[in-house]
Formats: structure tokens, C-alpha cells, sequence
């Protein structure tokens, strides 16, 4: 598509160089086309319907809220399942002792149910669910389920309820049976459930929510703020020919390959309040009064959290620095150190603006990890205790599969989705083209 | 700079080596050790007189830990595959074509990468549940393109561009198509970086935590990960089978990383660094 509006657009002065081009680029997108069908369909599909599912009161565990629907609907199985038992019902009380409240709810229910049958489209499902449901077979959501207009909708919702009051206030025969089936036919009707952006009002005042968002900010800032810092100097002081450098590169990547999940129930070992080696450790050197305390504490867990975190990535940080720091051609410094420049003003002079496009590329990356951090928590806390270690990712998940509250879980994921959006534009405002430098390989 | 480092220098990386393997080592230490050593007054002695594999039988007899390691490969393996076929095209056209909306379609892969796993998640887990998907191998294949993919075309693309473009030029006015080069001429030279992309998404495959813990739910389908997280009961953690199951997995990976640490570097920094 974008080929022909673009040659089209714009009549090529050099027709020679125009049919050498023109294959190359329509090869250029069928090679792409895979790709880019598959990134849509699989992460930016899910991330714009996320969004939309933050605007519906969508909740799995419940039939009638466990899809998105705009207008008013009504279950077809549901409603045959109890409007003719409804109406016999009422008709075989009236022959026992007629009341002038039966007659009219019968005459009620059945001009609805006239009028239902009168739209076309609902006439045919109409009969269709009802020769299944005399056959004893299945029906599926699809046919069950139709749109109906919102007055109608309302009337039989209301006309249900009413009939409902009514029929308990009357002297019945088989009472049960009659009011438990005017029941069943007040939830026939399905309304929309959309809400526009309620979930994100009601979660921007929740405290949990904040809690959440600012135990996420500590952890990203504290954990990516000792990892640059430490990892720095790591790739600073190791950044010789020296012997043994591939035993060190593997030593490095070993905490980055192991799943987090499995170094997270590693170090819930090593911090166990009775047998835990490190705990015994940080408490023997006085960084906790008790043992016990790193895990059971909203401060200790939040420090276990953050360590491990530290454990875990700094090396990694430390490569990628040690990349960076290894493309300075070390005559800059020969001459710095000529003119009598001190280390520090070599590396602030030279290593840090040198460093500047790695140090923000791996600072980006870092952030971002730790902001979306959600397997080493739920692992080595579960979010506890008392919520002190929660994230928004751990709370997002919570809502979405322990509570079956997609709608809720969804806003959340859509307030991520934002952070994380914000967070790289920052970066990249300072990293400016750096990143997309596009142009074939020097 | 480049003075040859002194003995401190080599005592602290023997401390700092020590310092990020210590876990590891415990871990070690912990797994050959008999139940009751690992309570009590004996918890904090690093050896054993009674060095035992019970753990690690049990591992394998109690728990279906050598179900999850097969769903982990297979997942991993048909990730990886079908990925950096799918990308190395892409890639391929990204680094050597011309054409219109190249900078957009990069900058829209580089920020894939930084989506957040969670904001797919409930779309993704919906479809996959109606398409009776979850619990089985396809339902963690097509989510893993999510991490999988943008992360190939990214490291494939840096890898297509070191490679000299004189060699292309040539095959070109040779008289081959676009294909024929990138076959002929492309496709081997590029086999180490595709190689490198291939170890690195496998790892992250084999790692990914979140889809595999709410899409493969049933213990069949289960991944190493998750299995091994969820090894912890209601009330009691099972240390010993839980440390001899970290270091079955552990110690692939740390072959796998001794045996390509000088790619998988590359592959680590070959996004970061510009040259």
C-alpha cells in the first residue's frame, strides 16, 4: 500500500533509479510484513484492547460481567428457560383461584414477550434456542445471547421485578416455584457494562493503589541507584587486561541467567528467620536486631527485595559498562594524563561524557526491569507482609487472577503501561537519536 | 589505565567472585545435606559429615520436576526457532533495504521491548482461555513472541550491519536477487550473531515467569520456573528438594554460560554500545 501512494505521490525524475528501488522496497515490506503482523497481533493488539477492558465492569467469575458488551443484551437460553414455565405457572393458579394481579402480570409478560418476538433478529434466535432447549442440547453463547433496544431491555427488567413483589404478596398455590422463576427472569437482562473510566477514578483515590505505586518507585529508584553505582566501579576497576577474565564474564552473566523466580526462592533461603545463612549473617553484623525481622518487617522486606535485586543485576550492570568504558581509546587518557589531569578529572572529563550514550541505554533498561518487577516479589514476599513489598505489577496480577476482576486488573496494567511510557521518554529525550541511529553499518 | 594489576587487585576479584557465587555455593552445600542438618544448630555449618542425593531423588520422584523441564525445552526450544527465523527477515530488510517508515518500524520494535508483560496479559489470557489454548505448549509459544521477537530483530539487526556491505554489493551485481544474497551471502556470515540471538532468547524464554504462572496452570504444562517456585506448600517449604531442583537448573545454565560468555556478552552489549 505504502509503495504505490508513495511513487505515485511524487513523479520520480530518474526513472532508472526508480525500477532498481522499487523491488527492493516491496521486497523490503514482504520481508517485514511477518514481523510486524506478529508484533501487532501479539503486543500492541493486547495493549490497546487492555485499555479497553479498563472501561467495563468485566469480572470472569461472574456470567453476566464476563464479557465487554455496549448495549443491552438478553440470555435467550435463560429467558425460555423460565417465561413459559412462568406463564403456565401463573396460569395454573389462576384456574385454582383467579385474582385480578395474576391476570394482569400474565397479560404484562406476555405482551413483552410479543414485542421481543416481533424484532426479526431476535424472533429467529428466539425459535432457534427454543428447539435446543427442547431437545435437551446446548446452547451456545453466541446464539443465546442478543441485542435488544434499551426501552424494551429496561421494561422487562423492570416488569420482572414488579411481577416478582407481587407475586410474594399473593396467596399461591405452588409460591416456591412461581416467585423463584419471576426471580430467574429478572437477570435475563444483561446491561452494558461499560463505565468509562471509573476503574481509574477509583483507583487513583485508593490508597492501596498508591501504596503500591510508591513501593514501586522505592524499589526501582533505591535498587537501579546502587546497581549503577556499584556496578560502575566494578566495570572501572576491572577494566585491565588482566589474568582470569573469562572466568569473571561467566561468574558475571550466572546471577543474570538463573530465572529470577528460582533466585528468589533461593535467597527466601538464605533469609529465612531460623535457618537462613544470610539472615544469621546481616544479623551478626547488626543490619537487622533479629533474624526474623527481614522477612516478617514492611522495612526488612523491602530491604530483602531491593539486595537481592542488587545481587542479582549489578553484574550485569557492570558489563554493559565495562562494554562502554572498553570502546574509550585509551590514547585520551595517556594524553590527559600528560597535561597533568588528576584520575578524577580523567573520569569526569573523559569517562563519564564518553560513557554517556551506554551508561543512559543501560540505566533505561534497568529502570524499566525493575519497574515492571513482578516475579522476584511475588516469589521472595508475595507482596507481604501487610502489602509493604506490593507492586503495581503484583497488584495488577492479584486483582486480574485471584479475584477474577479483569476490568479493575486492566486500569492497573493500562497505569503501567503509561509509567513505563513516560519513564522511557525521559531516556530517550536525552538520549535523543542515538538509539535509532539507522543508516547501514560503518 | 592499562597498568598490570597488583596483588589487591586480584584479592578483591577473588571477593567479588566470591560475594555473587556465595548463594550459589550454599545452595550447593544445602542440597547434599540431610533433612534434619538443615534445621536447628547444624543449619549454619556449611559441610556435611552425611552427605546424601535424597534430595535430588526426591526432586525427580516426588515431583514431576522432569515434566517441567521438558515443557521448558520444548517451549523454549519452538520459541527460540521460530522467532529468529520470523526476525532474521525483518532484520535483514531493517539493516540493508531502503525504504519508507524504517525508523518508525525500529522505533516500534525498540518500545515493544519495553512494553510491560503485564498490560498484555489480560487481553492475551481471554483469547488464549476462548481459544481453548491455555495449558498446552502453543499457549506459551505465542505470547513468548512478545519478549521473543522484538529482542531478536533488535540484536539481528546490529549483527547484519557489522557485516561488510561490499560482499553483498558484489553478489549483487553478480546478477543475485535479494533472496540469493541473503541465502548465499548473508545468511553464513551471520551465523554466529543469529546464534548468539538464539542463546539469548532461549534464555529468556526458559526464564519468563508471568505468562507461564497464569497461562499453563495445570502441573502437565507447567515450566521450570514456575514448578520450582510452587514447590513451597501452605505451611512448609521443602529447603532440600528446593535447593537440589535450583541446582539442576542452575548448573545447564551455568555450562551454557561458560561455554558461550564471550557471545552472549556480545549479544548483551551489542544493543548499548556504539562504536
Amino acid at each position: 500500500m505504502e509503495t504505490k501512494t508513495s511513487t505515485s505521490a511524487h513523479v520520480p525524475k530518474d526513472t532508472k533509479r526508480k525500477k532498481k528501488k522499487n523491488p527492493e522496497r516491496l521486497m523490503a515490506y514482504s520481508l517485514i510484513a511477518p514481523s510486524l503482523i506478529l508484533i501487532l497481533a501479539i503486543a500492541i493488539w493486547p495493549v490497546l484492547q487492555s485499555f479497553y477492558f479498563s472501561m467495563f465492569d468485566l469480572k470472569l467469575s461472574d456470567p453476566s460481567k464476563s464479557e465487554t458488551h455496549l448495549g443491552y443484551e438478553i440470555d435467550l437460553s435463560r429467558y425460555l428457560d423460565n417465561y413459559p414455565f412462568l406463564i403456565s405457572g401463573i396460569d395454573s393458579e389462576i384456574k385454582e383461584n383467579p385474582q385480578p394481579e395474576l391476570t394482569a402480570i400474565k397479560e404484562d409478560l406476555e405482551s413483552l414477550d410479543k414485542q421481543l418476538q416481533d424484532n426479526p433478529k431476535v424472533k429467529e434466535n428466539y425459535d432457534l434456542v427454543n428447539d435446543k432447549l427442547l431437545n435437551f442440547e446446548k446452547v451456545d453463547e453466541g446464539t443465546a445471547v442478543v441485542e435488544i433496544d434499551k426501552k424494551l431491555a429496561l421494561e422487562i427488567s423492570s416488569k420482572a421485578q414488579e411481577a416478582e413483589a407481587t407475586l410474594k404478596d399473593l396467596e399461591l398455590k405452588d409460591e416456591k416455584k412461581i416467585t423463584g422463576l419471576a426471580d430467574g427472569l429478572k437477570d435475563v437482562i444483561r446491561q452494558p457494562n461499560f463505565i468509562g473510566f471509573k476503574h481509574y477514578s477509583d483507583q487513583l483515590t485508593d490508597a492501596r493503589m498508591w501504596k503500591a505505586l510508591s513501593n514501586t518507585l522505592v524499589f526501582t529508584v533505591l535498587s537501579v541507584g546502587f546497581e549503577l553505582v556499584i556496578g560502575l566501579a566494578i566495570a572501572l576497576l576491572i577494566n585491565k587486561a588482566f589474568f582470569g577474565r573469562g572466568l569473571i564474564r561467566a561468574t558475571i552473566l550466572i546471577p543474570w541467567a538463573i530465572p529470577t523466580a528460582v533466585s528468589a526462592l533461593m535467597w527466601k533461603f538464605l533469609y529465612d528467620g531460623q535457618n537462613g545463612v544470610i539472615a544469621k549473617m546481616f544479623e551478626e553484623v547488626g543490619i537487622v536486631n533479629k533474624m526474623a525481622y527481614l522477612l516478617t518487617t514492611d522495612t526488612g522486606a523491602m530491604f530483602s527485595v531491593i539486595f537481592t535485586d542488587v545481587w542479582k543485576t549489578t553484574p550485569y550492570m557492570a558489563l554493559l559498562l565495562l562494554a562502554g568504558l572498553q570502546t574509550i581509546p585509551g590514547s585520551l587518557y595517556e594524553a590527559a594524563s600528560i597535561d597533568g589531569a588528576s584520575k578524577w578529572k580523567q573520569f569526569t572529563r573523559i569517562t563519564l561524557p564518553l560513557l554517556k550514550s551506554s551508561l543512559l541505554v543501560a540505566l533505561l533498561f534497568r529502570t524499566l526491569d525493575a519497574f515492571r518487577v513482578f516475579d522476584l516479589i511475588f516469589v521472595l514476599t508475595g507482596g507481604g507482609p501487610a502489602n509493604s513489598t506490593e507492586t503495581i505489577s503484583l497488584l495488577a496480577y492479584k486483582y486480574m487472577f485471584n479475584q477474577q476482576n479483569f476490568g479493575t486488573g486492566s486500569a492497573l496494567s493500562v497505569i503501567v503501561f503509561i509509567c513505563v511510557a513516560i519513564i522511557s521518554m525521559i531516556f530517550i529525550r536525552f538520549l535523543g537519536r542515538d538509539l535509532l541511529n539507522d543508516g547501514p553499518g560503518k | 589505565m592499562n597498568k598490570k594489576p597488583g596483588i589487591l587487585f586480584y584479592v578483591f576479584l577473588a571477593v567479588f567472585v566470591f560475594v555473587v557465587m556465595f548463594p550459589f555455593l550454599w545452595i550447593l552445600l544445602a542440597s547434599i545435606k540431610p533433612a534434619t542438618e538443615l534445621f536447628g544448630e547444624k543449619a549454619f555449618t556449611p559441610l556435611t559429615d552425611n552427605p546424601t542425593f535424597k534430595n535430588y531423588i526426591s526432586v525427580f520422584v516426588d515431583y514431576p520436576f522432569l515434566t517441567y523441564l521438558k515443557n521448558s525445552f520444548i517451549v523454549s526450544i519452538s520459541t527460540t526457532l521460530y522467532t529468529v527465523f520470523v526476525a532474521s527477515f525483518a532484520a535483514y530488510a531493517i539493516a540493508r533495504l531502503q525504504f519508507k517508515g524504517k525508523t518508525v518500524i525500529l522505533g516500534l520494535v525498540l518500545s515493544v521491548t519495553m512494553f510491560p508483560q503485564i498490560a498484555t496479559i489480560s487481553p492475551i489470557y481471554i483469547i488464549l482461555k476462548n481459544l481453548g489454548l491455555t495449558n498446552s505448549y502453543l499457549g506459551l509459544i505465542i505470547p513468548y513472541t512478545t519478549i521473543a521477537l522484538p529482542l531478536s530483530i533488535w540484536l539481528l539487526v546490529t549483527f547484519f550491519r557489522k557485516i561488510p556491505f561490499e560482499l553483498e554489493e558484489a553478489a549483487r551485481m553478480d546478477g543475485a536477487t535479494i533472496m540469493q544474497t541473503f541465502w548465499r551471502v548473508i545468511f553464513p556470515l551471520a551465523a554466529p550473531g543469529l546464534f548468539t540471538t538464539a542463546i539469548l532468547v532461549f534464555i529468556a524464554a526458559w526464564n519468563e515467569f508471568l505468562f507461564a504462572l497464569t497461562i499453563n496452570t495445570d502441573v502437565a504444562y507447567k515450566t521450570v520456573p514456575v514448578g520450582i517456585a510452587l514447590f513451597q506448600g501452605q505451611f512448609t517449604i521443602p529447603w532440600g528438594e528446593i535447593s537440589a531442583a535450583t541446582v539442576v537448573v542452575t548448573v545447564p545454565l551455568v555450562i551454557l554460560v561458560l561455554l558461550f560468555q564471550r557471545r552472549i556478552v556480545s549479544g548483551l552489549t551489542s544493543g548499548s554500545v556504539k562504536e
